[in-house]
């Protein structure tokens, strides 16, 4: 009787599991593109409460989403705000609770691999390889590289799909173009004329400030020395290093572990203890104003920072503010003055990944969602987001280039081309390369185009990518990302500001502490890890 | 043997019973706020066990597996870690400056109040005192920023103009300490006063009589009558400062901190937050909070035992 029931019982079961599979084979819960049965998903949307915003979770842009989703795929979409500047906080909280989106975004990779290690997310190998062909838009826009970006080389899995960063412009040197006419100097293009020119805005401060001349600042940089003074620091790094000294000392994203990087500081600290920076600057911390009112009030002369920094903001930004405070001639313009040993303007460029997608484990719906992720990246649903309707955020010019416009009321972009809701992409794409770098030149309303446009060039100048290689998960980097990059920050900060004679001292103690705290056992492991895997 | 201490059993409940019906309505008042400690203090304390577990917040805590060897595994991490010898080291160092110079300032400016015989100026002055202690320390930093940065505060332009070069209050490790300190007692010694002004006025004014009979003079009196009333007051207040030796704020450390002064600032709220909740290491963290109170308790205990020894009473 025992017998005859197990028989039975595992029959039952077989049936059952053939049943189930030959479903999800032929998946006939998807007619042409839609569910049958209306899906429920739930979608992290950054909340960067700006002023004059709109409700990031429901808005016009939202509502486009929704009605397409529900159109295309008979998915309803319910958006989850997470705050832009807690995110890791939010998130944090959100899976603990078990009430996190069903699709999460975040820029903090280590995290989700930590997640991942406590099996809270979904492996998204099999959804990409067993749905690509419901996927096509996904595939097409960010292909194998980005999917598989972080694809561990010995289980296969993928925890988070990386989105496609479309420009990769990343840093500029500025310096404010009517003081070199005033003084009739020529832009500097290398870094002896650059220390020249900050020595020469140092000795003219009466003629170029007036009465402010005590508050000149020739060089000014921030609590983030790092990347503040990117392209100074990087054209001190050899230019014969292998991609394997880079992969092995690339796990701090400001390069501080690259050969070279203390002469770089050394010249910081020179040109700190010669007066020619900011003195206060290590005071002041992330998102404080005061460099910015600084720059404004026309009393710096340069300054490394992103690489259209000054452009940015409109009435609220640096450019308008020198416009009007100080006179039409009153504008920074990008150089590019730092030469490494083999006379390149070597700067350093993004891989093209940006924000990174993965699907928590309480979420049921994981083909709904990857439906979502790829209608998302749908050349027209993007492009719809990123630069709206014709008329309101964005005009035709009569050459054909999309001109962005500012909107404020209903129809506002919360986020800089909408990328809080493109999470596959960052950065207009308005079809082909030369087209989108049409529009962003004319995106800046009140800048002329030209500054623009060199901007634009000089930043990708001569620009590397060091080789993305993919040796999984280095075990020594958990939890390590906050507690190191506080120390490099410290370490920049306290060197950069200490008398000369102690220079190497500071740096020799900071870097020992860095290395001893978990710096050297990173280093070690992605050395061993980069022989297992691409040899010596 | 001891026969007049054996009451019978029968007894014994009766009384039980008969003291039960007098005096139910008080335990019944006392359920509510027993309920409030169970739920919200000694329920959620069972989670401290996250400090012996993996680390682990997507799986129920109770479900988790045991840390890696020895339960002690993220106690042994914590020490072997660096950047936590330095926090307990700052910690221990600014608590204690803390207490030396930051203890005794309230009892002088109770004692100086007390002493003003203007009516209204002492109120004025007691008020305008306490205020700072509405301040958040974020605000407090801004302030501070412009009276002692460097090249743009207040302070420092005015030292300039003396002559001298700006001293570096915020940007030099030493120097910032005691910052610290100073805007710590600003901010909360119009505070903490006034419990002593309270308890000054729970000293018998007979006292003072009888003392003025006797020839005493103010200082004498301030001796002889004023300290000896306060000191139950110091001593509690004593006993509660020392359990909190080890304890750390967060948000005055951090605010008060820039990347030069690292070295001095980092204490152990801020060791747990920068590797403990934004390094996602939730187990290290909450072994880290654990050693924290049981030292804190062992100091409360000693505080208390030692004030009892000199014949105080303590507080419990």
């Amino acid at each position: 009787m025992k017998k005859v029931l197990s028989t039975l019982l595992v029959t039952v079961m077989l049936f059952g599991l053939l049943t189930l599979s030959g479903a999800a084979a032929e998946s006939p819960e998807i007619v042409d593109g839609r569910f049958v049965t209306t899906r429920q998903i739930t979608v992290e949307v950054y909340d960067r409460a700006n002023d004059g915003g709109s409700t990031p979770e429901d808005n016009f842009y939202t509502n486009f989403i929704k009605e397409g989703m529900l159109r295309d795929h008979n998915v309803a979409v319910t958006f989850v705000p997470v705050g832009r500047w807690t995110e890791d906080v939010d998130i944090n909280n959100l899976l603990a609770s078990s009430t996190a989106p069903d699709i999460c975004v975040t820029y903090n990779y280590p995290a989700i691999l930590s997640y991942a290690n406590m099996g809270g997310v979904i492996d998204l190998a099999p959804l990409l390889e067993e749905h690509k062909n419901l996927l096509p838009n996904l595939w097409g826009l960010l292909g194998e590289t980005n999917l598989y970006w972080n694809r561990d080389p010995e289980k296969g899995t993928v925890w988070a799909i990386e989105a496609r960063l479309n420009n990769n412009q990343r840093i500029n040197t500025f310096v404010r173009e009517d003081w070199l006419t005033t003084l009739g100097l020529a832009e500097p293009t290398t870094l002896a004329e650059f220390e020249a020119t900050l020595k020469a805005f140092m000795d003219n401060a009466e003629l170029l400030l007036g009465e402010n001349a005590s508050q000149m600042i020739p060089f000014s940089t921030s609590f983030d020395v790092g990347w503040r003074a990117d392209h100074l620091l990087t054209s001190f790094v050899p230019s014969n290093l292998t991609d394997k000294e880079f992969y092995i000392h690339d796990f701090d994203d400001r390069h501080l572990l690259y050969q070279g990087y203390k002469e770089g500081v050394r010249k910081l600290n020179e040109w700190y203890n010669a007066g020619l920076m900011w003195n206060d600057f290590a005071l002041y911390g992330a998102g404080d104003k005061t460099e910015d009112n600084l720059i404004k009030s026309g009393f710096v002369g340069a300054f490394i920072h992103n690489w259209d920094y000054p452009y940015r903001d409109g009435e609220e930004g640096i450019h308008y503010n020198l416009q009007t405070g100080i006179g039409p001639q009153a504008a920074f313009i990008a150089v590019e003055p730092f030469q490494n040993d083999a006379g390149e303007h070597r700067k350093f460029l993004s891989n093209p990944i940006d924000r990174k997608v993965f699907l928590p484990a309480t979420n049921d719906e994981p083909l709904a969602s990857m439906l979502y992720i790829d209608w998302i990246s749908k050349f027209e649903n993007r492009f719809f987001l990123q630069f709206g309707e014709e008329g309101v955020t964005h005009e035709i010019t009569a050459d054909g280039v999309y001109k962005t416009l500012s909107v404020t009321g209903e129809k506002i972009m919360n986020s800089s081309a909408n990328i809080d809701y493109t999470i596959t992409i960052n950065g207009r794409d308005a079809g082909n390369p030369e087209a989108t770098a049409k529009s962003i030149a004319l995106g800046y309303g009140g800048v002329e185009p030209r500054f623009i446009e060199k901007a634009f060039a000089v930043s990708v100048h001569d620009g590397y990518i060091v080789p993305h290689f993919n040796c999984g998960e280095i075990k020594s980097e958990e939890g390590m990302a906050t507690p190191l990059k506080e120390k490099r920050d410290a370490l920049f900060a306290q060197a950069v500001t200490a008398p000369v004679d102690q220079f190497d001292a500071v740096w020799d103690a900071g870097m020992e502490d860095y290395m001893a705290s978990g710096g050297q056992a990173i280093i070690d492991e992605r050395a061993a890890a980069f022989e297992k895997y691409y040899g010596k | 043997m001891n026969t007049k201490f054996n009451t019978p059993l029968h007894i014994k409940r009766q009384r039980r019973l008969a003291y039960f019906k007098r005096y139910w309505m008080l335990y019944l008042l006392l359920v509510l706020p027993i309920a409030f400690f169970l739920i919200f203090r000694y329920i959620p304390m069972t989670y401290l066990q996250i400090a012996f577990k993996k680390n682990n917040i997507i799986q129920n805590i109770w479900e988790v597996p045991w840390a890696d060897g020895t339960p002690f595994a993220n106690f042994i991490r914590a020490y072997a870690n660096r950047d936590f010898l330095y926090a307990v080291r700052n910690t221990v160092t600014l608590n204690l400056l803390d207490l030396v110079v930051g203890f005794p300032a309230p009892i002088i400016l109770a004692l100086v109040l007390n002493e003003l015989t203007f009516k209204r100026f002492k109120r004025f002055t007691q008020t305008i005192v306490y205020m700072p202690h509405f301040l958040s320390w974020v605000i407090i930093y801004g302030m501070a920023l412009q009276l002692f940065a460097p090249s743009t505060g207040l302070v420092n332009i005015l030292i300039n103009r003396m002559g001298y070069s700006s001293i570096p209050f915020l940007n030099n490790p030493g120097h910032w300490i005691w910052t610290y300190v100073f805007l710590g007692i600003w901010q909360s010694v119009g505070w903490n006063a006034i419990i002593y002004m309270a308890a000054l006025t729970g000293i018998n004014p007979e006292l003072y009589e009888a003392a003025a009979v006797d020839g005493a003079s103010r200082l004498r009196k301030t001796w002889h009558v004023t300290l000896p009333g306060l000191r139950p007051t110091i001593v509690t207040l004593l006993i509660l400062s020392l359990g909190r030796i080890l304890g750390s704020d967060f948000d005055r450390p951090f605010a008060l901190s820039n990347n030069l002064v690292k070295s001095a600032s980092n204490v152990i709220s801020i060791f747990v937050y920068t590797n403990g909740i934004k390094g996602l290491q939730f187990s290290l963290a909450a072994a880290v909070g654990l050693l924290q109170s049981v030292v804190c308790v062992f100091f409360l205990l000693g505080a208390n035992a030692l004030a009892r020894r000199f014949g105080e009473r303590g507080i419990w």
